[in-house]
């Protein structure tokens, strides 16, 4: 990395070749990424410098002393609607975002390709249905959408709960459009809800070896059809598998309730082991799993002739391999707590385990419950085994949902028009029928071409959901503000919205780039 | 290199453009006033003086306007009316000031504010004072960058619900099982009603909007069974609803104290002092049975009468920078404690007799210290 290495026998002419220091191509890559980490280091001084100072003109205080403290606040859904802290507060406000925005992708992305599937159908009724529902929605401000969704809520019935003289338990008969399975007014939707039950955990290790199994007989009908030639669909034999498996665990699954004590023993093993040990452990793993690095990099970079080749860059990626192996050996020694931390959390965890796997053989992988309402005092509610929407995660929910599938229906419709003609005409030319031209050359295309803007929603949709204070949803911006309102902290509470609605688009758009490359053309 | 000198540049001129815009981060200031632009450049004027030291007093008379942080919708307290004034006990109490320090009565620009924005309001100086049926509590005192004038209102939570639900007038905390509750974010009364149902051990959900329509609407529709505020504004409200009779306040005896009072920017004392004894004034001309119609009648006057209406050269008042006239203004042109309370809180049901807002010699807390 430093300055010319060769440095020829002492001849006078050698010394006058010398590149003078200002004009040294490597001191001036130096000089110029350690000026700009300088001048940006700079202006953020200025800038935090200037806002305390702006601050503290006006009287108001920072810290984050909030999420130690109690906030007396009371949510009205989540995790954890009375939490002991302003931390807990944010974080149930988080979840309730995630939840929202995570369901609102998937519902989208399905309504969209449904909505661009019937903009392309040749049948007029279904083609003009698309067209206005793209249309209406996503002309209308999402906002003005989502008060919308919940006014109507809001007027749908409340009287049917009223009824004096309806008894706590399964809903009566009086009540839901359908009596006992889909309940609907104004404290929101209630539907069945199938859930993992205690024998789930059992049922997924026999999933699991039929994903092995099918693995293997896809392997094989894939290798029958290269040495024979005839169509053997692997895919299809893969999933048949899977679902035998699936289909047969349930009812053998009890017979993997030897791997509980299994577990149970790795919580041991754990729980002897010793802080000092779990350090040494951490600190030769992170040494070697450098060192190791260091070495694939360099054999990557030799040469065919075994000339080793390293430009700066090269020498900086391996300086900052080690150095990051000797911060994780710092931190690991400087906070035992952390070493500590991670013992008794993989001990809960195998415990964990332990008890899940430990259940009576009668226990099902799967339930389903019908909602119920309970009555504690004069009101009813909907209780616990029902899958239910309150107003304002419904209002959200339908507010992004349908506003974010009349863009995306737009995206891939867009993606399958740009598939050129000649395409569709060289498939049915080498014999494809039209489902096969369809999954086998329009989708591959039209997929790659939606994917970027695809991703533009998914962020667009998570944002939009801080839209939930319109209508008290409790999502994290709507948390934050009554926190900051309760201890004056308006900086500190925008500060952690920053942060995770960044971490949120960075997840997204690291996901969506992960497929992007999977999908590009490859060039050669 | 000149890409580096470039970037140089840029960075220095971004660092000068923040830190000469850092100090008047209060410029968007939204009114519904007209001539948006002048007042804007006007806060930025408010924000630099006092970050210099000086009094917003000197600020608002150069103004020639008071900025005045009111509710929306808040029945018999404030509600903007069309031309952008505002009507209320609130909003006389605005008036009070402006009468007080400019000698003009109009001379206020109403701001708006929901519950949840007015305290920032306040810090970042887009108001000079708040009348906004705040609760004086210790946190926001110590804690939030303000200080806290005289209580204007004596206030108490309550909460209303339908009598078709089994509630009535004794109803209490213990009959709330199941319900939910809509209360404003960024209020007293948000954390009241959770300390009071945590103690009890009933069941609650709390439903939190961030305007009080949106409370009121899905009190109305049917989508919350109980809503909770301060009790004068919970009867502002029954007193607007079409349907009277439908609906009931309870407990009678309000589950907190709930003092309202002006609200100004911390270590201010000049500006406080002016606040704190113009509604004085209004209470002290109560005590005399001076209102704005016989105001005249005492300008002949001696003694705290005199000291009051500013007969006797208006020493106490100029002392504070004010006019000598200025609380004759005050009486003149707004009214006293009864004229601004009865005009504005008799017609929704509200009255002073027998409530803690009579008079200290009747039994209330409405009380002022000797002008002297």
């Amino acid at each position: 990395m430093t300055a010319p290495v060769e440095q020829p026998p002492s001849t006078r002419l050698a010394v006058a070749q010398r590149v003078p220091l200002w004009r040294d191509v490597v001191v001036l890559k130096w000089f110029t990424q350690v000026s700009l980490l300088a001048v940006v280091l700079a202006a953020l001084w200025l800038f935090v410098g200037q806002a305390g100072n702006n601050l503290r003109a006006k009287d108001i205080t920072i810290g984050f002393d909030f999420i130690d403290r109690p906030v007396d606040i009371q949510l009205s859904e989540g995790i954890d609607t009375l939490p002991n802290s302003g931390g807990r507060a944010l974080w149930v406000g988080m979840v309730n975002t995630l939840r929202v925005a995570s369901v609102g992708i998937v519902f989208s992305t399905i309504l969209g390709i449904f909505v661009a599937l019937s903009r392309l159908s040749n049948n007029w009724m279904l083609r003009k249905v698309g067209a206005m529902w793209v249309e209406s929605l996503r002309n209308v401000p999402l906002l003005v959408q989502i008060i919308f969704y919940s006014s109507i809520l809001a007027t749908l019935p409340r009287t049917s709960f009223l009824d004096p003289t309806a008894a706590a338990g399964p809903l009566n008969q009086n009540q839901g459009p359908i009596h006992n399975w889909l309940h609907i007014s104004n404290k929101g939707v209630s539907l069945p809800r199938v859930f993992i039950a205690d024998g789930f955990y059992q049922w997924a290790i026999v999933i699991l070896l039929g994903a092995i199994a099918a693995h293997f007989v896809r392997k094989k009908r894939l290798k029958q059809h290269d040495d024979t030639g005839r169509e053997t669909s692997p895919i299809l034999w893969a999933a048949g598998t899977l679902a035998i498996f699936g289909f047969v665990g349930l009812f053998i699954h009890p017979v993997f309730s030897f791997v509980g004590p299994i577990m149970g023993g790795i919580a041991s093993l754990i729980d002897s082991l010793t802080i000092p040990m779990t350090q040494a452990v951490i600190s030769i793993v992170a040494v070697l799993l450098a060192l190791r690095w260091i070495r694939k990099f360099r054999t990557d970079r030799r040469s065919g002739s075994g000339h080793l080749n390293l430009s700066d860059d090269d020498w900086f990626r391996m300086i900052f391999a080690g150095l990051a192996s000797a911060l994780v050996i710092v931190v690991i020694y400087k906070w035992t707590g952390l070493s500590s931390w991670l013992l008794n959390s993989g001990q809960d965890l195998f415990r964990l385990a332990e008890t899940k796997f430990n259940v009576d053989g009668a226990a099902r992988p799967f339930d389903a419950m019908r909602p119920d309402v309970l009555k504690p005092g004069n009101f009813a509610n909907y209780g616990k085994n029902g899958l239910t929407m309150t107003r304002g995660f419904a209002a959200v929910f339908f507010g992004v949902t349908f506003y974010h599938s009349a863009h995306i229906g737009e995206i891939v419709r867009g993606g399958i028009l740009s598939v050129p003609k000649g395409q569709v005409e060289a498939a049915s030319a080498v014999g494809l029928n039209r489902a096969q031209s369809l999954r086998r050359v329009i989708l591959p295309q039209a997929f790659r071409i939606s994917l970027p803007p695809l991703g533009n929603q998914y962020l667009s949709l998570t944002k939009n959901t801080s839209l939930a204070i319109a209508v008290g949803y409790s999502d994290i911006v709507q948390v934050g503000q009554t926190i900051y309102n309760q201890t004056g902290k308006a900086l500190p509470v925008m500060s952690v919205w920053m942060l995770f609605y960044l971490a949120c688009s960075l997840t997204i758009s690291v996901v969506v780039n992960f497929f992007n490359m999977r999908l590009k053309l490859v060039e050669r | 290199m000149s890409k580096l000198f470039k970037l140089l540049a840029l960075f220095l001129s971004i660092g000068l453009v923040a830190s000469a815009c850092g100090s008047d981060s209060a410029d968007d200031v939204t009114s519904t006033t007209a001539a948006p632009t002048t007042e804007a450049a006007e806060t930025t004027t408010t924000a630099v003086e006092l970050s210099q030291g000086g009094s917003l007093l000197d600020v608002v008379i150069e103004r020639g306007s008071v900025n005045c942080g009111v509710g929306a919708t808040a029945v018999a307290f404030s509600v903007i009316q069309p031309d952008g004034t505002s009507a209320g006990f609130d909003a006389d109490y605005c008036r009070v000031i402006a009468a007080a320090v400019l000698g003009d009565a109009t001379a206020v620009t109403f701001i708006p504010l929901t519950s949840s924005e007015r305290f920032t309001a306040v810090q970042t100086g887009q108001v000079d004072l708040l009348m906004r049926t705040t609760t004086w509590t210790q946190s926001r005192d110590t804690d939030l960058g303000m200080d806290f004038g005289p209580t204007t209102y004596f206030d108490g939570q309550q909460l209303m619900a339908r009598i078709s639900d089994g509630f009535s007038g004794s109803s209490d905390i213990a009959d709330l099982e199941g319900t939910i509750i809509c209360v404003n974010a960024g209020t007293t009364t948000e954390k009241n009603i959770t300390e009071a149902t945590l103690l009890q051990g009933v069941n609650i959900t709390l439903q939190t909007f961030e305007g009080s329509d949106e409370v009121y609407d899905s009190f109305i529709s049917g989508a919350c069974d109980v809503t909770t505020t301060d009790g004068s504004a919970l009867v502002g409200r029954m007193a607007k609803h079409e349907k009277i009779g439908e609906w009931v306040i309870f407990p009678a005896t309000p589950i907190s104290k709930e003092p309202l009072g002006p609200v100004y920017p911390q270590n201010d004392s000049v500006w406080g002092d002016v606040i704190n004894w113009s509604v004085y004034a209004t209470v002290i001309a109560d005590e005399y049975g001076i209102n704005s119609s016989n105001v005249d009648d005492f300008l002949a006057e001696p003694g705290e009468i005199g000291r009051l209406l500013g007969t006797d050269e208006g020493e106490l008042q100029t002392v504070m920078g004010l006019p000598a006239d200025a609380f004759y203004q005050v009486i003149k042109q707004v009214g006293n404690y009864s004229d601004i309370y009865n005009s504005n809180l008799n017609p929704v049901g509200l009255f002073r007799e027998g409530s803690a807002n009579a008079p200290a010699a009747d039994g209330g807390l409405i009380y002022a210290p000797p002008m002297r």
